[in-house]
């Protein structure tokens, strides 16, 4: 519990996005501090169902804003903390890194050899076992071009080397013979190893500028225990669980408004009856503007009104 | 005064809508300084709400007991406001400010009921009544829609 209560969130912040990139940060986060979100990784060529996503975790601006204010996390600017560490970085590493990138050209080559070998040495067996079964009439149905083609040579497997040595010495050989094939690093691991704690404070973005209008309402619903989910689905900014939505259905559907802000009698009667329809209840709540001083925050409350909304049955 | 009128006529139309559509008994008008506009209470004539947890205390209560604990009415609050209208949270902050849980009247019917035991599912009545109030929303065709607001987190109910 200890260890879990110095654990240091890290959330990528990526073109405007927060992003929770491991696993553990991601059940932390979730079970300590009652924080879903939602998973966002697929692959863009084949995008899958929503049940199917899977990480990186995108947190709501208010989510990563609370995790900040708890002291749970920080907020890396991925796009600085990049060139920044790159920019820094010395020989030694940079070097490691080169040796690292051919080693992997290697490791891409022996599987590549391998492979080929494999199916070179299945063919063959392939037609030993087909030959004495079959005397030279039925070999030119079977070799519709036999005229040029002499007996040992492969007219689908044609090779440089008529006679391919073991795997592990075409390797070595390769290595003087033929350029490596060439490798796309997909991840930046090698080149920026994990890193558990903030590097500089340069890294670590502020959020204040952007601390959205939802942030009191939804600060409201988790220090209370609440798990919020987007609320799309149900016309709200919010769907309200009373604990894990594994667990529980969703008890309300939450808009968050501003203290003066006008709202249509219309839109309260629809959402209270539209959440009626699906056993909710309709939450609205606001800020009051100098709220968290003036109720000192004793109910936890800090300046936050709420009110729901039922369809009264008659 | 025009706004009076308005004001005066919409809370004509919800009266008159919840004493002969609904059949509400004791229905008074409730006007005071620091409300924005006037508001109605009466009794409706069957127990219009039950809160959640309610319910599982009385459900409680009818199992020690063997038998079914019939259920009065209660004294109910009620917002005349018309569907053209635009409130604010702040507005209804106000609102639920100005009022007691209990309307006049609401707490002598209960003392009057005899107060046998001091039982869970009674408190209900009483103390733990949280503030809530009948939105009644009228149309201009003089449709009258009723949703309960209630101040704060309120679970909704296991319809």
């Amino acid at each position: 519990m200890a260890a879990s209560a110095e654990r240091q969130v890290r959330i990528s912040r990526v073109a405007g996005r927060y992003l929770v990139f491991d696993i553990d940060d991601v059940l932390y986060i979730r079970r300590h501090h009652g924080i879903c979100a939602v998973l966002t990784g697929t692959m863009p060529q084949n995008p899958t169902q929503n049940l199917f996503l899977s990480l990186p975790v995108e947190l709501q601006a208010e989510e990563a804003q609370l995790l900040v204010d708890k002291g749970a996390g920080y907020i890396a600017d991925e796009l600085n903390d990049h060139l920044l560490r790159l920019s820094t970085m010395n020989d030694s590493t940079r070097s490691a890194y080169l040796q690292h990138i051919k080693q992997q050209r290697r490791n891409a080559q022996r599987v590549f050899e391998e492979e080929k070998a494999k199916v070179q040495a299945r063919h063959q067996n392939k037609r030993k076992a087909n030959r004495p079964a079959s005397p030279s009439s039925a070999a030119t149905t079977t070799e519709p071009a036999p005229a040029t083609v002499t007996e040992d040579g492969d007219s689908l497997f044609d090779t440089p080397k008529p006679t391919p040595p073991p795997p592990s010495l075409t390797s070595t050989l390769k290595e003087k013979e033929l350029p490596l094939p060439g490798v796309t690093p997909t991840t930046s691991y090698p080149i920026l190893p994990a890193i558990t704690s903030p590097a500089s404070p340069a890294s670590i973005a502020s959020t204040n500028a952007t601390t959205p209008s939802f942030y009191p309402l939804y600060k409201y619903l988790n220090s209370r225990g609440y798990y919020t989910t987007p609320g799309l689905r149900f016309g709200g900014d919010y769907s309200v669980y009373p604990g894990d939505p594994f667990r529980y259905h969703a008890h309300y559907l939450a808009n968050s408004y501003g203290w003066d802000e006008e709202v249509a009698m219309l839109d309260l009667v629809t959402s209270g009856r539209l959440g009626t329809a699906v056993k909710k209840s309709f939450l609205f709540g606001a800020e009051k503007p100098g709220g968290p001083q003036q109720s000192g925050g004793g109910d936890g409350a800090g300046g936050v009104r709420v009110f729901c909304i039922e369809w009264a049955g008659m | 005064m025009a706004s009076q009128d308005h004001l005066a006529s919409l809370c004509k139309v919800v009266f008159n809508n919840l004493a002969y559509q609904h059949d509400w008994t004791k229905l008074q008008q409730h006007a005071q300084a620091d409300q924005p506009r006037p508001l109605l209470y009466g009794l409706p004539p069957k127990r219009l709400y039950v809160q959640p947890d309610e319910q599982i205390d009385i459900i409680k209560a009818e199992k020690d007991r063997g038998e079914r604990i019939p259920q009065e009415p209660e004294v109910e609050w009620v917002l005349p406001v018309h569907l053209s209208e635009k409130w604010s949270p702040a507005q209804f902050a106000a609102v639920f400010d100005g009022i007691d849980a209990i309307p006049p009247g609401g707490a002598e019917q209960e003392a009057s009921e005899g107060d046998e035991r001091e039982e869970q599912w009674k408190l209900w009545r009483g103390p733990k009544r949280g503030k809530r109030i009948l939105l009644a929303t009228v149309q201009d065709d003089s449709t009258v829609t009723y949703y309960w607001i209630f101040d704060g987190l309120v679970k909704p109910r296991q319809n």
